[in-house]
This record gives structure tokens, C-alpha cells and sequence, in this order.
């Protein structure tokens, strides 16, 4: 089935006697904004890099825009890891430049407006730059491509209030005009939660709930409170 | 709780309810209210978005809602605009009070109450306030 942009099933993956993912279900519908949410440890970067083919299953089958993950998948995903750094001698424009010879579908123009929307400056070179001016480069590095699948892992740790606002401004006016599939982890959801259309909620290498955020709001209230629900739940149920 | 203003028309949205039904309901009662005139421009779906941090596609739906409510209309290349016309205002003002009048009867005939019950009770509740007001 390709109307799926990820689509999952008992996923497992251990790393030593430490379960990363222990029967993991997923199925992410396409062109949404989705958040991937969960503690530290939950298996979300797992699963990210496991949906770029960088590691496999020890069990249970993945796919990725209806195929499974490798070379041929990774030309349609545009993927942020956590913790990504830049050429520290590059400026932005040739960071830009750079990415247009490297990256299947890297539009320099949307770079640009991008980088407009994100107050970073052209001529900005990496290693003169704060934290947050560094993660805006690399996330505009990633949202400028004209991909199915953007995933971003972690877009805003370490970086300030206003540098998040600026990042989701960039996000809205960005969607809308492309047919995307975009998946963001973050504990941090203040500023994002309203930007989601669909969640998956992990704990523990394993889905606690997916589905539409606003069935999720009605059922459950807000995500704040979901979290110290579920997981407070799921420390008691696998605590007995 | 979180207040903001997008072109002159506050909202007040809540992350523990659906967002979409915010939207819609703030800006309908902003209308109805007469907050925002008749005839007067609305912001932008990606203006409202980007005021708000709420996706574009939830934004868009209240919007095509608030069209087929009648209360709004596009303009080719202009934006969206309220309509100008005041009878369907009024018109849509009745509906909703009709439907809230329609759940509360209901309500009040599954606690058992008679229409007079209900009458009597409101005359007394709007006596003790005046009574409130002058003492």
C-alpha cells in the first residue's frame, strides 16, 4: 500500500540487552505534519534511522513510501538527524550551493526564501554562529528539498524560543504548496503542538497511541496532559 | 490558555480542546458579535496560521466552513471577506440561538422539568439579579 508515507509492524531492535524497539506498529498516513513524541530513550531515533535504512530490524517489516528503506528510498527523504553540524568555513550561500550539487531535490530558491522566513543571513559563515542560527541552516538545508518525506529528528533542542517561532513560520509557509510527508520528533512541544496533524505517541520502543491530534485533544485534552497520563500509565503497568 | 490577536480579532486557544472548532466558533461569534464588520476583510489562512502556530490545513477547514455557513466569501485574488450582507448574519445569529435553545429544552425534559418549571425558575434567576444590581 503506498498511502502510507511509513508503515510498520512489529518492529524489534536490540543494541546488547538494551530493547530500543520491542514490537513497535506504526502506519503514518502521507501529507501530514506529524509529531513522533515520547521521553528520552523511547526509540524514536531508532526508528528514524531505521526508516534511512542506516539500521535494520532484528525482526518485523518497515517500509517507507511503499518500499523498503535503502539508496532508492533515501533520494525521497530529506532527514535531520539530532545533533546535525554543518562545514564550519562554509558561509550560508555556499552551504546552499553545496546542497544543490549533493541533495536530490534541493530547490536553492526556496532555500533563500527560507532563509528569509528564518532571519538567517546569507553571508553568515557556520562557525560564527550560535547554536540556533546552526539549526536553522540545517533545517532549511532539509525543508528546501522537494521531497515526499522530510523527517527531522529533534529540530529544536538547544535552540531558543524565538529562533522555534522563526522555524515554525518557515514550516507554515512552506506547507500548503507541496505534497509532503513531515515527521518531527521533539520533547518540546509548546510552540509545535499546534502544527501537528497526526502523533504517534512511543514509550519504551513501542507505540502507546497514534491517530489525529484532534481526536486526541477531544478524547484526552492537550498533549501536556497526554503525556503525564500515558506515561505515568504505562511507568505503572510495566512497573507491576 | 493562550491569548492572542491576528488583525484585529482576538482568540483564546486551548490546546487541550480541537482546534479547529476554536477557530471556527471565535471567529463565527467575532462576526456575529459584529467585532469584525460587515463586508471587512479576514486575514489570510497563512496569515491566521503563522499568528496562531496552528497548521494551515486546520486553519483552511474553519475557513471552508465559515463559507458554507454564508458567513464569509472568497474574492478571487483579494483574500476573504465577510459577508456584507447583515439579513444573513441575523439569520445565521438565529440559527445558532435555535439550535442552544433546542439542547437546552432537551436537557431540561431529561431532568424531568415542565416548560413552566423552566420559566418560572428563569424569571426568578433574572429577578435575583436586578435584585443584585439595586439593592
Amino acid at each position: 500500500m503506498t498511502d502510507w508515507a511509513v508503515k510498520g509492524e512489529a518492529l524489534f531492535k536490540s543494541y546488547g540487552d538494551n530493547k530500543a524497539l520491542s514490537g513497535l506498529d506504526l502506519a503514518i498516513p502521507k501529507n501530514k505534519i506529524v509529531g513522533i513524541l515520547g521521553p528520552n530513550g523511547c526509540g524514536k531515533s531508532t526508528l528514524f534511522r531505521m526508516m534511512t535504512g542506516l539500521v535494520k530490524p532484528d525482526s518485523g517489516t518497515i517500509e517507507v513510501l511503499g518500499k523498503t528503506p535503502g539508496w532508492r528510498t533515501n533520494r525521497e527523504i530529506a532527514y535531520l538527524p539530532d545533533r546535525a553540524r554543518w562545514y564550519p568555513n562554509h558561509s550560508v550561500r555556499q552551504a546552499f550551493q553545496w546542497a544543490e550539487s549533493f541533495f536530490p531535490g534541493f530547490e536553492i530558491e526556496s532555500a533563500v526564501k527560507l532563509a528569509r522566513y528564518m532571519d538567517i543571513d546569507l553571508h553568515l559563515t557556520v562557525k560564527g554562529m550560535s547554536r540556533g542560527q546552526e539549526a536553522r541552516l540545517m533545517l532549511i538545508l532539509c525543508i528546501a528539498r522537494r521531497v515526499p518525506l522530510i523527517v527531522l529528528d529533534e529540530p529544536f533542542s538547544g535552540i531558543d524560543v524565538i529562533s522555534r517561532e522563526h522555524i515554525i513560520d518557515g514550516i507554515i509557509d512552506f506547507i500548503g504548496e507541496r505534497e509532503q510527508t513531515i515527521l518531527i520528533s521533539t520533547h518540546e512541544i509548546h510552540e509545535i503542538e499546534g502544527m501537528f496533524e497526526y502523533v504517534l505517541l512511543m514509550d519504551k520502543g513501542k507505540a502507546l497511541w497514534s491517530g489525529d491530534i484532534e481526536e486526541l485533544r477531544a478524547q484526552h485534552g492537550s498533549l501536556h496532559t497526554v503525556f503525564r497520563s500515558f506515561y505515568k500509565r504505562s511507568v505503572i503497568t510495566n512497573g507491576s | 490558555m493562550d491569548q492572542k490577536e491576528v488583525s484585529g480579532i482576538s482568540f483564546q486557544i486551548d490546546f487541550s480542546q480541537p482546534l479547529y472548532e476554536q477557530i471556527l466558533n471565535q471567529i463565527r461569534s467575532a462576526i456575529v458579535r459584529g467585532e469584525i464588520g460587515l463586508g471587512e476583510k479576514i486575514p489570510s489562512v497563512r496569515e491566521l496560521a503563522r499568528g496562531l502556530h496552528i497548521n494551515p490545513n486546520t486553519v483552511m477547514r474553519a475557513y471552508q466552513e465559515l463559507e458554507r455557513d454564508g458567513l464569509t466569501e472568497k474574492r478571487r485574488g483579494q483574500g476573504t471577506f465577510v459577508t456584507s450582507s447583515s439579513k444573513r448574519v441575523e439569520a445565521f445569529r438565529m440559527e445558532v440561538a435555535k439550535e442552544q435553545i433546542h439542547t437546552f429544552i432537551e436537557q431540561m425534559k431529561n431532568l424531568g422539568l415542565t416548560w413552566e418549571n423552566v420559566r418560572a425558575y428563569i424569571d426568578q434567576l433574572l429577578d435575583d439579579d436586578k435584585g443584585g444590581e439595586n439593592p
